[in-house]
């Protein structure tokens, strides 16, 4: 008797049980083989560091529509779609400009080839026991920080799942972007716990920032805000971490997630250029949630537990404080500077609409 | 007395990009680097440009440029006075490798005594992007006995 009589299974399994019948007595189907024919035979040449995506991405298989594939799946671009396969109804944003950037592709593989890591990556032993008022300043940083950065992993992961999958090369730079994300909260989080202190005070003026930038009411506006306005401020923020180091270790975690952050705002400029070519009605739109960012971030930039630990690494101690923000006070019309010089590569006259001062002059406002 | 290299000179800088080449192995490590450096150095016979491209894990090319508008279109430009390369140079030189003072980052961020420029903010961005490999090629003077320019 049969271990499989028919009519014991669902009938899928009665499908596949006929399909093993047949494959048993060497019937095979093998049309899978000569699928896809104007996809076959593709060339490529490794570039100098390896096999890039830019380097297989290429003639038919670097053809990437306006509008994304209709089936609605996770099939790859380039291959063949069985007629009848299942459409997935979480991708909905299938147009090339909401998400598209010359650069994505380029800025992917350069994630994954200078990727690190917070374990070994950064010279943890040279942490040394620094003053009580400097410790408590860095891990006030390193707490705002840590709640800040992940905004950039969420605001992604939010989007992510319903881009059409023919857009593969933003989908994985976005994966990139989070993972790197993860590595910033990370690695911020460890400094503040790492040297005797710990997690100090949340930022009220970051949540706003940050309800913002994930209430956006689409990608692109929420990428305008996020990867060139506020990652773009956090790049420089960076920097200045670096430069205020009071040792090798801080040094090393600003500098590893500077060069990270600065790859974030480059997508985020060239996919606002690429969307603003093709959608210029849309620009008005875009001004309006910089305006949202702008008094957010004036808010944020001025809070206390964001500038005053700056101010008192700045001057090398709470004594010297004032002389710190003093020091201090440039950062800000650097990064509103360079704001705005990065909207004008994306194709955005922003200076005339600009709705927070362009400096402090904090030694006036002092007087 | 060791042989010294001039600094500002093409020799300098390809002495560096020899150091590269040969610790390929440590810039792998970095990741690649794609981008062009011109160096600018203020002296006082006038301002003398060397232009760096680099790819993947090496400095494919060093020249001189007679003006910064022969440099390739996308680029960066790092300048400061022969005093504060010289002073930064030294002291790789001195710890083999810059202390907390003498970074790449530290010594541009207020834009003084360093100053990034670019043809766009996107251009200078990449000196951000890139940082650790740019910095990691500079430590590259720790054992390159330098003299330097009147």
């Amino acid at each position: 008797m049969s271990k499989y009589p028919p009519g014991k299974y669902t009938p899928a399994v009665e499908v596949g049980l006929d399909r093993m019948r047949d494959m048993a007595k060497g019937n095979f189907d093998l049309k899978w083989m000569h699928s896809n024919p104007q996809g076959w035979g593709h060339q490529v040449t490794p570039g100098p560091t390896g096999l890039r995506m830019r380097d297989i991405e290429t003639g038919y298989y670097g053809q990437v529509p306006e509008h994304g594939s209709s089936h609605g799946g996770m099939a790859p671009r380039g291959c063949e779609v069985p007629p009848g396969t299942r459409a997935l109804s979480m991708y909905t944003m299938n147009d090339m400009s909401e998400v598209w950037a010359e650069n994505a592709g380029l800025l992917y593989d350069e994630a994954v080839v200078r990727q690190w890591n917070s374990i070994t990556d950064v010279p943890w032993h040279k942490l040394q026991k620094l003053p009580d008022d400097i410790e408590r300043a860095v891990c006030q940083m390193c707490t705002g920080l840590s709640e800040v950065e992940f905004v950039a992993g969420d605001m992604p992961a939010k989007w992510l799942c319903r881009i059409n999958h023919d857009f593969h090369e933003v989908k994985l730079f976005l994966a990139s972007q989070i993972f790197d994300e993860a590595r910033h909260l990370d690695v911020f989080r460890k400094r503040a716990l790492a040297n005797g202190g710990g997690l100090m005070m949340a930022s009220p003026g970051q949540e706003e920032l940050l309800a913002t930038i994930l209430e956006a009411p689409d990608y692109t506006t929420a990428s305008a805000l996020m990867h060139i306005f506020g990652e773009g401020f956090v790049l420089t923020l960076f920097r200045q971490g670096e430069y205020l180091a009071p040792t090798e270790v801080e040094k090393a975690i600003f500098r590893l997630c500077m060069q990270d952050e600065a790859r974030h705002v480059a997508y985020g400029v060239k996919h606002l250029k690429y969307f603003l070519e093709r959608h210029p009605d849309r620009t008005e739109q875009v001004h309006k949630i910089l305006d949202l960012g702008e008094q957010a971030i004036f808010t944020l930039t001025l809070e206390p537990q964001t500038s005053e630990p700056r101010a008192i690494l700045a001057g090398g101690g709470l004594a010297n404080i004032e002389l710190g923000a003093q020091r201090m006070a440039f950062i800000y019309a650097k990064q509103v500077k360079e704001y705005l010089r990065r909207l004008e590569v994306a194709g955005l006259d922003r200076e005339p609409r600009l709705t927070i001062p362009k400096e402090i002059p904090y030694e006036d406002l002092a007087a | 007395m060791p042989k010294t290299t001039l600094f500002p000179s093409t020799q300098w800088f390809e002495a560096l990009a020899q150091r590269m080449a040969h610790e390929e192995a440590a810039y792998r490590e970095l990741g690649s680097i794609d981008c062009t450096m011109v160096v600018k150095v203020e002296a006082s016979q006038g301002p003398d440009l060397y232009e760096l491209a680099f790819e993947g894990f090496k400095a494919r090319s060093v020249r001189r440029l007679a003006r910064l508008e022969d440099a390739a279109p996308e680029h960066f430009v790092i300048e400061a006075s022969l005093a504060t390369w010289r002073e930064m140079i030294d002291n790789i030189r001195a710890n083999a490798g810059p202390d907390l003072t003498h970074t790449l980052n530290y010594l541009t961020f207020p834009d003084e005594p360093m100053r990034v420029t670019g043809p766009d903010q996107l251009e200078v961005d990449a000196f951000y992007r890139y940082n650790q490999s740019l910095q990691r090629f500079f430590n590259g003077a720790a054992d390159l006995p330098t003299a330097y320019a009147a």
